[in-house]
This record gives structure tokens, C-alpha cells and sequence, in this order.
């Protein structure tokens, strides 16, 4: 198992790299945009636009960890699956289906750890200068992007996995309807009591990505 | 493994079926209702309206009596206030009250709420403006409280800090008005885009109102008497340009009252408002208000006397839907995003 997981990391190490390079980027755009709305018009102004008018100063953030999931998803699988690699993988002494969920959970991890990395971030320099409610505002409204940011890199692995064309189209339609659920509302914290749900939903998708293997397996072609 | 996310994908495909294709048909079958623009006229004691079609706007009485748009200015006086001054056509006196134009332009108000203005996420901080700043314009204060458990916290915003001195002394003043914390609920309007400030109105722990505000930079703190066998449940304060009203509350049993500066409420003479379900539009000028009502089955106007707040009119529109019952994941009662029907 740790060579599976070392064999991930060989394969997404450098994404790995620009993914916290680029997520902390934008994260740390946001939080030099909050500080010079602040030099310029003074702290009461944030507070104001956010309190009055459900502004959260983080929505350039919004689609960042849906395309950091989507492209540690095809960093991850796509060579493999153009290469025909996994195709040795699968055959290696090893239940197919333990591989399966390790190479998974190995990109979670990841993907994990970048968002944990942004959260800390986000939220050491939020607790200075925002009451609780407001940083907690901010941070759950994140948390909706980032749970869709773990969805679509499920997602976008089991179409990667498919070996059939047709079959992909389909999961292509299903993965963008099931994607925009997470992009229903900018109201900040509308999706509080939906949010557990959606965690629980996101983790399990990631067993669609067994249909795309056996199927891959079996050789289906349609 | 493989049956679990078979099951899975079929439970994913139907729920996406449930949600994409009555929504698909709703979207292409379903007209909307096109509802007129309708007020109470007190000069024909009649609603009035106006309904838009190809042929062109039709102005009419509910009596079935039309008219020109001069005869619509002049049976809604109020409302076409500055039209019939252009004109020079404002009347001396409505209703044997001789009137000034900005006699009426003090009264007329509007006001309006929808469901999506309570169900929906609540930071839980609020700004108190100062309701006696000795200059013309309002400012917004340096802080924002926020109502805990056993008290008011007032928090300065610039440093993030809770001003201890502020705090105690509203709480002392609101806990020796009786107040009982905590808050259930409360309304206020803090901007600075209004002529005065009347604060916010509260309902405390044992659902009685207080009027709380800051005057001089002290706490101003009212009780109010409820209703007996009344047990108040939304708040929503007015700030009217005539000064007649403080808020209007509603109750369990969806009543609605109206709560006067002298701290007196009284009932508002139509059937059910329910801030939760119901959409409300009140249009009020120096004699009566009109107040509709929309909920999904029904479009209802009261005519309501200004000063009993006695009916004196109702006219009631049914409303018709021939959608599909679909699962979707907002809706224009609330601002949450979840699953429902």
C-alpha cells in the first residue's frame, strides 16, 4: 500500500506543488484585497458591505478548487489510462478494488491537505481583523467550493476510468448536473444545513470510479 | 462494492431525473400569471387597476367602470401625486380634507416584504445607529453588537475588540426593563439612508417586545404590552416617513398588528399573514393602506382604514399553477440551498 501511495506521489508531485502554489495564490490575493479595502476605507467598511450586503471579499477563490480537482483527477489518471498502464496495475498481486481506492485516496489526501493549507491561511489572518461570525461567514461559504473541488476530482476519475466513449458522455452529463448542485446560490451560508449532506455525497461518489475499472477490466467497448 | 455503487449510480441518475426533467417541463409549458397593478381607490371606494395586454393598458374599477389615464390620476391622488401637481391638477381637498402636496408626500409610504427577507442565513450582528446624532445626516457607528445568551456585546470594528463599558451598560439598562435574554428575535433597519432612526424592536426569551435604541450615546430601552393570550412571533420595524408607526408584529396564529410610537398595538383587520409563506406589499397614503397578500394559491387585497386599521374592503384572486411538482434546490421562499419538493 505505501508503494501505491508513492507511486501517486511520484505521478502528482509537481501538480501538487503549483496546486498549493496556485490555491495559495488566489487565497492570499484575497486576503491582500481585504487589507487594502481596509487601509483604504477603514475596517467598519468590510464589516458594513458584509453584514449589509453578503459580500464575502473571497469569490475569486470560488472555481479554484473545482479545477484544482478536476486537473489533479487527469494529472493522476490520464497518463495512465493513454498508456494502458493501468491496465499492469490492475494486474499486480493486489485486490483490484484496494488499488483502486488507494490511488483515490492518495489524490484525496492531497487535494485535502491543499485545501487544509488555504483554510489555515484564510483563517489566521480572518481572526485578526473579523469578528467570529463574519470569519465563519467567509470560511463556510469556502467549505462549499472546496467539497465541490473533492467531488469533481472523483468525478473527473471515474470518467477517466471509462474506457468507452459513449459511456463517458453519459458520465460527463451526470458529473455536470451533480457539479452544479454546489453552484445553486452566492448567498453566504445557504448551504449550511445541506453542507453535511453534500461532505457525505462527495466521499461517496468515489465509488462510481469501480464501475469505470470493472468495466475497463472487461474490455467494454460500448 | 460493485452493488453498492451500482445502487448508487441508479440512486444518482433518478434523483438528477427527478430534479432536471419536471423542471424542464415547467420551464417550457408553465405561463406565469400576469397580475395587474392594483390599489385601493378611497375616492370610489373600489379597487382600481391596471392590466397590460397587446392592445394596450386597461384602466378599470373593479365595478367594471373604465377609465382614461387622466381619470386614473385623479381617482388615486395620492399615488399619482406628482403627476396631477405637473399637471396642475392636484385637488384642494380629498375626501372634504382640504390637502398640500406635501402633506400627502409626508403620508404615502411603501412597504414591502418577502418570505426570502426572514428564511435566510443571519450573521447575528447588527448595527445601532446613534437615534438623536446632532447632525442632519445619520452616520453608521465605529461598532456592531450581537445578542448572546445573557447579554449584549458590542464589538469595535476596527479592533476587533468587545467594548466591555457599552456592553454593561445596555445590558444593565435592557435587564432592568424587564428584558429577558435571550433575544428570540428582532428588526431594525441600520442605514443611514432614512430620515430617523427608531433602532430595533425585540422579542425577548418571554416573548415581550422592547423598543431598544441608542440616544445620545445611551441606551433607550421600552416595554411594550402585548395583547392578552397573544403570543408575538415576527417583528418588523417601519420607520415610515409619518412617524405613525414603530413596527408591524405578527403572531403565532399569523394576526397582524400594528405597534404605534405610544407602544400600542393594535390588530390589523384582515384574515392571515404568515411572514414565512406569504408575500406582502403595503401601499399607505393619509387615508387608508391597500395591503396584498400573495401566497402560492391566492392574490388578496385588504383596504384598510390608517387610523382603525379596520377593513373596509377585500377583493380575493385565486391563483392557478399547472407545474409539475419537482425536486429542486431553491426556492423563492427562502435563500437556503437543499433538496425539497
Amino acid at each position: 500500500m505505501k508503494a501505491i501511495f508513492y507511486k501517486e506521489w511520484l505521478k502528482v508531485r509537481w501538480y501538487f506543488i503549483l496546486a498549493i502554489a496556485t490555491s495559495l495564490g488566489f487565497s492570499i490575493f484575497s486576503i491582500l484585497r481585504i487589507n487594502r479595502v481596509i487601509e483604504l476605507k477603514g475596517a467598519g467598511h468590510i464589516w458594513e458591505v458584509m453584514i449589509q450586503r453578503d459580500v464575502i471579499f473571497i469569490d475569486l477563490m470560488q472555481f479554484v478548487p473545482i479545477i484544482m480537482g478536476i486537473c489533479m483527477a487527469i494529472v493522476q489518471f490520464a497518463p495512465e489510462m493513454y498508456h494502458k498502464s493501468l491496465k499492469l496495475t490492475l494486474h499486480l498481486p493486489y485486490s483490484a478494488l484496494k488499488m483502486t481506492f488507494v490511488m483515490l485516496f492518495s489524490g484525496f489526501l492531497l487535494l485535502l491537505g491543499t485545501f487544509f493549507i488555504n483554510m489555515i491561511v484564510m483563517n489566521g489572518y480572518l481572526s485578526i481583523v473579523l469578528a467570529p461570525e463574519l470569519k465563519w461567514q467567509i470560511l463556510n461559504t469556502a467549505t462549499v467550493w472546496y467539497l465541490a473541488g473533492i467531488a469533481s476530482y472523483f468525478l473527473i476519475a471515474w470518467i477517466v476510468f471509462e474506457p468507452a466513449w459513449k459511456r463517458r458522455l453519459l458520465n460527463i452529463g451526470i458529473t455536470l448536473l451533480l457539479l452544479k448542485i454546489f453552484f445553486m446560490s452566492d448567498m453566504p451560508q445557504a448551504y449550511n444545513s445541506f453542507l453535511p449532506y453534500l461532505a457525505i455525497g462527495s466521499i461517496l461518489i468515489a465509488s462510481l470510479s469501480w464501475l469505470s475499472i470493472l468495466r475497463f477490466k472487461a474490455g467494454k467497448q460500448d | 462494492m460493485t452493488y453498492f455503487s451500482k445502487i448508487l449510480l441508479y440512486l444518482i441518475i433518478g434523483f438528477l431525473a427527478m430534479w432536471q426533467l419536471p423542471w424542464c417541463y415547467n420551464f417550457l409549458a408553465v405561463e406565469g400569471s400576469k397580475s395587474g397593478f392594483t390599489l385601493y381607490s378611497s375616492i370610489l371606494d373600489d379597487f382600481v387597476f391596471i392590466k397590460h395586454s397587446d392592445a394596450g393598458a386597461v384602466r378599470k374599477s373593479l365595478s367594471g367602470k373604465e377609465f382614461t389615464q387622466n381619470q386614473f390620476d385623479s381617482i388615486l391622488p395620492t399615488f399619482y401625486l406628482r403627476q396631477l401637481v405637473t399637471d396642475g391638477r392636484f385637488p384642494d381637498t380629498i375626501k372634504g380634507i382640504p390637502v398640500e402636496p406635501k402633506m400627502v408626500q409626508q403620508e404615502n409610504f411603501n412597504y414591502r416584504c418577502v418570505p426570502s427577507d426572514i428564511n435566510r442565513p443571519k450573521i447575528g450582528l447588527y448595527s445601532l445607529l446613534e437615534s438623536m446624532s446632532k447632525r442632519v445626516d445619520l452616520v453608521m457607528p465605529d461598532d456592531v453588537f450581537r445578542l448572546t445568551d445573557s447579554r449584549i456585546e458590542f464589538i469595535d470594528m476596527k479592533s476587533n475588540s468587545i467594548n466591555e463599558n457599552k456592553s454593561q451598560i445596555f445590558t444593565a439598562e435592557m435587564k432592568k426593563k424587564g428584558l429577558v435574554f435571550p433575544v428570540k428575535t428582532l428588526s431594525g433597519n441600520p442605514t443611514t439612508r432614512k430620515e430617523y432612526d427608531e433602532g430595533y424592536v425585540m422579542l425577548d426569551a418571554n416573548n415581550n417586545v422592547f423598543h431598544v435604541k441608542m440616544t445620545v450615546g445611551r441606551p433607550f430601552v421600552r416595554s411594550v404590552k402585548s395583547p392578552k393570550d397573544v403570543t408575538l412571533k415576527h417583528l418588523f420595524i417601519t420607520e415610515f416617513r409619518n412617524r405613525k408607526t414603530l413596527a408591524l408584529i405578527t403572531d403565532t396564529e399569523n394576526k397582524l398588528y400594528v405597534l404605534s410610537p405610544n407602544y400600542k398595538i393594535t390588530k390589523v383587520d384582515i384574515p392571515s399573514y404568515d411572514p414565512k409563506l406569504n408575500y406582502i406589499t403595503i401601499m399607505g397614503n393619509m387615508f387608508d393602506w391597500t395591503i396584498r397578500i400573495t401566497s402560492k394559491t391566492e392574490d388578496n387585497y385588504y383596504a384598510i382604514d390608517n387610523n382603525t386599521y379596520q377593513r373596509i374592503k377585500e377583493h380575493k384572486n385565486k391563483l392557478s399553477s399547472n407545474g409539475i411538482p419537482t425536486l429542486s434546490f431553491t426556492s423563492s421562499l427562502d435563500k437556503f440551498v437543499k433538496p425539497r419538493f
